[in-house]
């Protein structure tokens, strides 16, 4: 099988720097980060210097997640010869157990961090994460409550308890931590539109009129966001269709829907320039919206 | 995925030899700066002590060294934009643009292990050749190979 570099014709740096890119930026490529990080402590560890060790991390994660245990184990071993007796390189040990499914073997490696270092929070994580393996979704969700009240700050803790709150389908309380996470970061339009998108959820009329601006909130702050523009859509017509409402709200929202229409024509006429199958997927688009007219039950 | 973006980045490989030259050179332009800077202070200090050994403490600065340094100064601070990096933009959404919740997403600190990867991406295992009267595998999410059911 030819390796990467042969394949792609790229030099070992832009392979560094593309594992690099997708660490920084939390991509779950396992598939590639294996091949390419791989290749790269195979035939380049002299020149990674001391690049290689983070690498040998990632590709071990990594190579968890594609079931290449031999990797994981190699990798494992190679940072336990250089870093003995790292707390970091207990965790990843831990990890791979929990790969395994050996969960009590890993629950006592993460205590036994725990005690030597109690404001661990990378073994408190795992130890939550164990719990949600585990099935055990309540106690996870205690865990993460009480890991929270002590690290308020924790963006990537506060958006897992989301996500488990809204497994659980308790969406008023996965819109608290969404709410905090709109605070720290005010000018992130996902978390907005993953905010509008749980109170749409939620239904009721109040709850629909905070997606709908919740929606336009998103889209002010990122104007290519699509789903944002087909959430103010439906929200608004959601709240056009509804018989509470009093006229001037029906107007008003029956103008936003319209308006909404008229971006999401546009935005897929836009994509679709130059392509033959243009009128088609125009025509499409039309017609989806149409069917996706709020009718009074 | 990876097909197109190491293809681009074995292309950026080539635009990067350039931009080395180029770094080089402003580099060349924040040295001579500082050169002429420390030149201008030296001057500075000599005409001083000039003036202290001809008793003529009221003369200022001549003007050559006067634009020297202010020269050398706005020179420096030029070389030094170009060497420093790409700006980001002042829009702090802006950035934000091409983010998506696909790495949104991801906690690391908080990675499951146990979803379909572990079975998917198993090397498939050499079953026994007597197929009717194998059991079940344990796992009935094991593949099974297509040839043992001929």
């Amino acid at each position: 099988m030819s390796s990467i570099s042969e394949l792609y014709d790229v030099s070992w740096e832009e392979m560094r720097d593309k594992l690099r890119k997708w660490r920084e930026e939390n991509y779950r490529n396992s598939e590639q980060i294996v091949d390419v990080g791989e290749e790269l402590i195979n035939e380049h560890a002299s020149k990674l210097g001391d690049d290689i060790w983070i690498i040998y991390e990632q590709v071990m994660i990594a190579a968890l997640d594609c079931s290449r245990d031999d990797l994981a184990w190699s990798c494992l071993q190679e940072l336990k010869r250089q870093f003995p007796d790292s707390h970091r390189v207990k965790r990843l040990a831990g990890m791979r157990l929990e790969a395994l499914e050996r969960y009590e073997d890993a629950n006592k490696l993460y205590d036994s961090i725990l005690q030597d270092d109690p404001t661990n929070t990378a073994a408190r994580k795992r130890k939550i994460s164990i719990l949600r393996a585990q099935g055990k979704s309540s106690e996870a969700i205690r865990e993460l409550n009480e890991y929270l009240e002590q690290f308020v700050g924790d963006q990537e803790a506060w958006h897992e308890l989301s996500e488990l709150y809204i497994n659980e389908h308790d969406y008023a309380k996965a819109a608290f931590c969404l709410e905090e996470l709109m605070m720290t970061n005010p000018h992130n339009h996902l978390y907005c539109e993953q905010y509008a998108e749980v109170k749409y959820t939620q239904g009721g009329l109040e709850n629909l009129e905070l997606a709908r601006k919740y929606f336009a909130q998103a889209l002010k702050l990122n104007n290519r966001n699509m789903r944002a523009l087909f959430g103010l859509y439906m929200s608004a017509s959601h709240i056009a269709a509804s018989p509470k409402v009093s006229a001037k709200v029906k107007k008003d929202n029956v103008k936003y829907a319209a308006w909404a229409t008229s971006q999401i024509s546009r935005a897929y006429q836009m994509a679709g320039r130059g392509k033959k199958e243009n009128k088609c997927s125009v025509k499409a688009v039309e017609e989806m919206l149409e069917s996706m007219q709020i009718t009074m039950s | 995925m990876t097909q197109r973006s190491l293809r681009t980045a074995s292309r950026a490989s080539i635009g990067c030899a350039r931009v080395k030259m180029a770094s080089s050179f402003w580099k060349g332009v924040v040295g001579v700066g500082l050169f002429a800077l420390a030149h201008a202070a030296f001057s500075a200090a000599q005409h001083r002590s000039y003036m202290r050994l001809t008793e003529k403490e009221n003369e200022t600065l001549p003007i050559d060294i006067v634009l020297q340094t202010l020269l050398a100064f706005v020179i420096t601070c030029y070389g030094i934009v170009h060497i420093s990096g790409e700006f980001k933009d002042m829009d702090a959404s802006s950035e934000l643009k091409n983010k998506t919740f696909d790495t949104l997403r991801n906690h690391p600190s908080f990675y499951l292990f146990n979803h379909r990867g572990r079975v998917l991406f198993r090397a498939p295992e050499q079953e026994p050749s007597t197929p009717s009267a194998q059991a079940l595998p344990s796992n009935p999410l094991r593949l099974r190979k297509l040839e043992n059911y001929h």
